[in-house]
């Protein structure tokens, strides 16, 4: 049991020497996750704010000017132009000057007093299509207001009490992340990104290059076992990626305020466990990759590509094609963007999450014995 | 005991035959040479007796323990060094022989004291802070020796130690090896240089993955029919180009500015001059390690 020790310990520390030596490494380690967070929640972010728009009015009467002062007033559309006739329209959207026109024909204030229906058309360009869909409903609240408070003067006209009359008023709220701020709900699974990066890309080259280097023959000439090297690898990087996580949720907070609402201790348990299992796939991956570079590459489609595409961080899991979403299943990102997003956002501990955890457990536990085993099957050539 | 018994020794890659049923014994405390050509399976044998490569028929023993069913009885007796530099390159001389020795289990205290005395012996001693990748090739091959003496084994298996290393470092590698042979170690060395070959107690030339020839150096070269002939000449490649196919010439080869040809016992070399370009001299010389390579690989092929 003390030899094991010792010889975890001689390989974890001379991991660390490796590290130290290598500052570029260190750096990809420490100040990627730092540029990816502030990349991720700053440049991509699903807010939309400030369209810009256009506004045409053909009507010219006070009734139309106040209409169109709802949209000036509104902090999420941007009026940028005010043009005379339709042809503004296809110029603004051909130059991405605007996305949003708002047009009132002419006879609008006349079919309002008449009791007929103003028209107004309101065109969206489509070629962002959330900006597209926010701009849409927005345009849609903003005329039903109007509605509304034309329905209030007209009933104040005709000395009618509208407080009488019953009306449904529906009230839309927001759990987990009332202002649905994007960082709120990039962060956590971004987290999940960067630890699945910085995780199985470094182990996926690290038995390689032992193979390399010809280092591994000597290490398989000493009385030391395969899960002796392997536990003495993971150390560092468990380490390492541990510091990424605090990082990564520090900057969060401090930041971008993301709040932390659940159980610190879920979130540790659950990184730990998701540690582990990307550790494990980087080993597999490093037991089978036949160089660096396929190592490198097999890597990215591992770890990055699901972790990004197939987690629920960038699309919502229940919005993919089922077959996608059984292929899900088969990466522990998953269940980790479920977790932190949990614990950050929902307040969520062990007891609503267990399911994810054991999953990213047996997750674990299958990627270690199964690296082990290939890894001893490929050195007994 | 013998320090290595294999019997039937083989392994297969692919289509090619690498060692092919060989049968080989080591005596303890010899220097024993492994010489063959390119390919002859000299590393593939020494993979196998390292445990490192499995066989795949027959069985190698190695103080009297299989190399397959007993590789924790082998391996801490055994020091392997590949063909390969196969140390850390970011990591000092110091650093690298303090890890192995510690997977290999050596204690603190032997640690110190080991390194210390292997690296004052190998001249190493005030390179010990420098990382191994900025070593020069020879003192590279040092440290991999140092390395895999670190937990004092009592087989060496040395593959091809001195390739690539200028002539003084080799000699001094030898002068290393000869301390080990006087300590009672067995070493078992490949090597490509044949007065490399001339050091062992005794040699074995492989050829297509089996022993040719074995013995002493003398006993080998003994074997070998016929004479040694050097041939100068001012065009020392003329010469060796006239000589091709000439009958009774068994093999010659280029040795820096003369030729030197294995003659068949019953012939005359005086018999060679006419045919030799104009100034070509030839004498008769004791056989060397060369030639005896030259022969039995041309043989062989």
């Amino acid at each position: 049991m003390r030899q094991t020790l010792t010889r975890v310990g001689a390989i974890a520390r001379k991991e660390f020497t490796h590290l130290g030596r290598d500052p570029r490494t260190l750096l990809a380690v420490v100040i990627t996750p730092v540029i990816q967070l502030l990349l991720f929640a700053w440049a991509i972010s699903f807010d939309v704010q400030h369209v810009p728009t256009i506004v045409i009015d053909l009507d010219r009467t006070p009734a139309s000017q106040e209409y169109l002062q709802q949209y000036e007033a509104s902090p999420f559309f941007d009026v940028v132009a005010r043009g005379g006739d339709l042809a503004a329209v296809d110029e603004a959207f051909d130059s991405n000057t605007a996305r949003v026109a708002v047009i009132v024909r002419a006879g609008f204030a006349e079919a309002l007093a008449t009791g007929g229906q103003g028209q107004v058309a309101v065109l969206v360009d489509g070629s962002e299509p959330t900006a597209a869909k926010v701009s849409q409903a927005y345009a849609v609240a903003i005329n039903q207001l109007h509605n509304q408070a034309i329905t209030r003067e007209w009933a104040d006209a005709q000395g009618l009490d509208l407080s009488s009359l019953g009306t449904l008023e529906p009230r839309i709220r927001t759990w987990s992340n009332p202002e649905r701020r994007s960082s709120d709900f990039l962060i956590p699974g971004l987290m999940v990104v960067i630890i699945a990066i910085v995780t199985v890309q470094q182990t996926a080259v690290t038995l390689v290059r032992e193979r390399d280097l010809g280092t591994q023959e000597q290490l398989e000439v000493s009385p030391m076992r395969r899960i002796e090297l392997m536990v003495g690898k993971l150390l560092p990087w468990t380490l390492l990626a541990f510091l990424d996580v605090a990082m990564i949720t520090g900057l969060g907070r401090l930041m971008f305020d993301v709040p932390l609402r659940g159980s610190f201790w879920t979130l540790a348990v659950g990184s730990a466990l998701f540690v582990f299992a990307s550790l494990g796939m980087g080993l597999l991956i490093s037991a089978l990759a036949p160089s660096l570079d396929t190592a490198n590459i097999m890597a990215m489609l591992i770890a990055f590509l699901p972790s990004f595409l197939l987690s629920g961080f960038a699309f919502a899991l229940d919005q993919i094609p089922v077959a996608l979403q059984w292929v899900s299943y088969l990466f522990p990102a998953r269940f980790m963007v479920s977790i932190s997003r949990g614990v950050f956002l929902k307040g969520a501990d062990f007891a609503q999450l267990w399911p994810e955890l054991a999953a990213l457990a047996g997750y674990a536990l299958v990627m270690l014995v199964v690296a082990s085993a290939l890894y001893g099957r490929r050195s007994a050539r | 005991m013998d320090a290595v018994t294999t019997r039937g020794l083989s392994r297969r890659f692919g289509e090619v035959l690498a060692v092919d049923s060989l049968d080989l014994d080591i005596a303890e405390g010899a220097v024993f040479g492994l010489l063959g050509p390119d390919g002859a399976g000299k590393s593939t044998l020494i993979r196998m007796l390292a445990t490192v490569l499995r066989p795949d028929a027959g069985e190698a023993r190695v103080f009297g323990h299989s190399v397959t069913t007993e590789r924790e009885r082998v391996t801490p007796r055994i020091g392997y060094m590949s063909q390969r530099f196969s140390m850390y390159p970011d990591l000092t001389v110091e650093e690298n022989l303090a890890f192995f020795a510690t997977v290999r289990g050596v204690t603190r205290a032997e640690r110190r004291s080991r390194s210390a005395s292997l690296l004052e012996s190998m001249g190493l001693a005030e390179f010990s802070h420098r990382q191994a990748q900025f070593l020069s090739g020879g003192m590279k091959q040092k440290l991999m020796l140092a390395t895999t003496l670190m937990h004092s084994p009592d087989l060496l298996l040395l593959d091809e130690p001195t390739t690539g290393v200028d002539p003084v470092s080799r000699r001094e590698f030898w002068r290393i090896l000869a301390g080990l042979h006087r300590e009672g170690r067995t070493v078992l060395v490949a090597t490509p240089y044949m007065d490399e070959a001339e050091r062992c107690t005794r040699i074995a030339f492989l050829s297509g993955g089996s022993v040719r020839q074995s013995g002493t150096p003398e006993e080998v070269k003994a074997r070998v029919p016929g004479r040694q002939l050097e041939v100068s000449a001012p065009d020392p490649r003329a010469a060796l180009a006239a000589l091709a196919g000439v009958p009774g010439v068994a093999s010659a080869h280029l040795l820096g500015d003369v030729v030197r040809v294995l003659w068949s016992p019953s012939d005359d070399p005086a018999r060679l001059l006419p045919l030799l370009p104009e100034g070509a001299g030839v004498r008769e010389i004791p056989p060397d390690m060369e030639a005896v390579f030259a022969y039995l690989a041309e043989a062989a092929a």
